[in-house]
């Protein structure tokens, strides 16, 4: 009896690399094509702009426009806001209920799991109505509270908290998914022994659990905001008019205003900014494999 | 004067019993290894007395003082975990200065402490290292120093070498002997592994299901085990169920003469103490394997109903495969109903 040799098996280093880089080509042509092609064309299509004669030529002016208009500036500056107090409130909100799916033993850990996850299922449009709905003019919560003879509520619907509320809901999940992950790597033991030498709860959540899971902490935030920042339907259905966060003015501008040029300035700016966040994430990422 | 005090501890999950009812008392100094199989419920006893299980029932104390429902942090223990459990986003010498820096102790003087105890570890000059630059060793020993550095009353040990090689375990072993004699300090050592409890141990605690079957000096477990489990458990022991009928213990063509009342019996001989010698006739048992391992030869011994004994001789020449032999214990044990009933020594 001969035994195939191992070469023979996996393939020699020669042979396997056209394979692998096969294999590898339709994805990173997919992304060309899908992804750098029109990031590109976008830039050109923004900064190469026709004259009266109809002849292209090198311009800035929509960048110019956009940074000297206060109603675009008014909208970069409530999505910034958006973004950040969402961020904030993720971080605030699915920390401990991280901590608590992390630590706790039992059913209901279980339970609590199934319901931080639950909004994940649930389309964004549907949840902005149930939204409107609750804390809407006449919802839920306003029925209630005039039923026990409480005054209205300043309904958070049309300000830009409601946006605030809806996005924080649905991005809950992805963050205590990403946050749990990182949990996942801080082992019993390591908590053990930090109480062993006289770690209270909060030594432990600042000096061993926190730095462990700064990555993942920088992770989640760099994934919501990068999902906040160019989010359409929930700032639509439930942010006010005016100002509007970059989805729906992009949106309006293309649309309602038949102004293609802009609109998509305004997404290569959000673009610029999204690209920060992807860096911090990319960065995490590599950290983490160097590790 | 005993410094650790566990009192009728019972520890149950769900339906099942790790620890069964269980005392023991540790002295000042003194260095005791819980040793058992797995499931014996070791850890789970040296859990409960670093704080990290409670107990459903019993008491546990240290230096008098009930701490039976004390959390961990605020216990005179330092326990080392199996797999180190260092912080790796810490150095060395944050890894030690942690615990010191929770108790607020000046600066200078965690400094003075950290280095002290690195030296005392052999780790003089690594407080800068990352512990992922550390081996194995290496870094059991950051754990150790770790636990040492706070001065705890009591160390307890779950396991520290069962990740390390078989030299490094023995090195390790020898050094943890060493800093527990000179530092005097009280330490209850868990393993599975018998020969690191006979090598280190002032005394054995011999754990299943969550018992005591035996707590002595390794050199009385050893020589003098209180039961079959027991002798079976700790070194190699040739066990071999018989009768005992008018003084003579007898299992398929093996006769021993055994002082005890009629009955069933279990005979324990180790193999350095059963000799054999040429047969004059068909023999008790036959030869069937002679292993030389150069200092002395292990002689695999077949009875008529196929069991297996072990003899150690210090000659493999003089024996072969299939040659008919007789068997002489010359010291061994017998047990009835769990309990020693018969010893010649």
């Amino acid at each position: 009896m001969s035994l195939t040799p191992a070469t023979d098996i996996v393939g020699t280093k020669k042979s396997g690399r056209p394979i692998g880089l096969l294999l590898v080509a339709a994805p990173v042509l997919l992304v060309a094509w899908m992804i750098i092609w029109p990031i590109i064309s976008a830039i050109g299509r923004t900064i190469w702009l026709p004259d009266e004669g109809g002849t292209e030529s090198f311009s800035l002016e929509t960048y110019r426009f956009f940074f000297t208009d206060q109603y675009s500036l008014n909208n970069l500056s409530v999505t910034l806001w958006t973004t950040g107090v969402c961020a904030l409130l993720l971080v605030l909100i699915c920390l401990p209920i991280a901590l608590y799916l992390r630590f706790a033993k039992g059913r209901l850990a279980a339970y609590v799991q199934g319901l931080a996850i639950f909004p994940m299922f649930v389309p964004s449009i549907i949840l902005s109505y149930a939204v409107i709905r609750v804390l809407g003019p006449n919802g839920t919560v306003d029925l209630l509270l005039n039923s026990v003879g409480l005054p209205h509520i300043r309904s958070p619907y049309l300000t830009p908290w409601g946006p605030v509320i809806g996005l924080v809901w649905d991005n809950i999940p992805l963050t205590v998914l990403i946050l749990l992950s990182g949990l996942g790597n801080v082992s019993n033991q390591s908590i053990e022994a930090a109480r062993d030498v006289g770690a209270g709860r909060l030594a432990l959540l600042w000096h061993i659990i926190l730095p462990r899971i700064s990555n993942s902490i920088l992770v989640a935030v760099s994934f919501t905001v990068l999902g906040i920042f160019s989010a359409f339907t929930l700032p639509y259905v439930l942010g006010p008019a005016a100002p509007e966060m970059m989805g729906p003015f992009m949106q309006r501008t293309f649309r309602d205003l038949n102004d293609p040029t802009s609109a998509i300035t305004q997404a290569v700016i959000t673009f610029c900014f999204c690209i920060v966040f992807g860096l911090f994430y990319v960065r995490s990422v590599a950290k983490n494999r160097t590790t | 004067m005993s410094v650790l005090d566990i009192k009728n501890v019972t520890k149950s999950f769900s339906t099942t019993k790790a620890v069964d009812d269980f005392t023991l008392s540790v002295g000042d100094g003194e260095l005791v290894c819980l040793l058992g199989p797995s499931g014996s419920g070791k850890s789970t006893l040296l859990r409960m007395i670093g704080g990290f299980e409670t107990p459903t029932s019993g008491h546990v104390a240290i230096d008098g003082e009930d701490v039976t429902r004390v959390p961990p942090e605020k216990r005179p223990t330092g326990m080392v975990f199996q797999s180190h459990a260092l912080w790796t986003h810490m150095n060395v010498f944050k890894n030690l200065a942690f615990g010191l820096k929770l108790r607020r102790l000046p600066e200078a003087e965690i400094k003075r402490k950290v280095e002290a105890v690195l030296e005392l570890v052999g780790l003089g000059g690594f407080g800068h290292r990352a512990t992922n630059q550390l081996s194995g060793g290496q870094q059991q020993r950051v754990a150790l120093a770790r636990s040492l550095v706070l001065e705890p009353k009591i160390l307890l040990l779950d396991e520290p070498f069962a990740s390390l090689d078989q030299h490094l375990r023995e090195r390790l072993r020898e050094e943890v002997r060493d800093i527990q004699q000179r530092l005097k300090i009280t330490t209850l050592f868990v393993t599975h592994g018998q020969d690191e409890a006979l090598a280190l141990a002032d005394r054995i605690v011999v754990m299943r299901d969550g018992r005591t079957e035996q707590a002595d000096r390794p050199d009385v477990v050893y020589r003098e085990p209180a039961t079959p489990f027991v002798a079976g458990f700790i070194g190699t022991m040739n066990l071999v169920d018989g009768t005992v009928a008018n003084g003579t213990f007898t299992h398929s063509g093996f006769a021993v003469p055994l002082p005890a009342g009629d009955g069933a019996a279990t005979l324990a001989v180790r193999p350095e103490a059963l000799e054999i010698v040429s047969a004059t006739g068909a023999g008790m048992a036959k030869i069937h394997r002679v292993t030389d391992y150069g200092t002395h030869a292990i002689v695999d011994i077949e009875l008529p109903d196929g069991t297996r004994l072990k003899s150690m001789t210090s000659e493999a020449r003089d024996w072969s495969h299939g040659q008919p032999i007789d068997l002489r214990p010359k010291a061994f044990a017998a047990y009835r109903d769990n309990a020693a009933i018969h010893r010649s020594n």
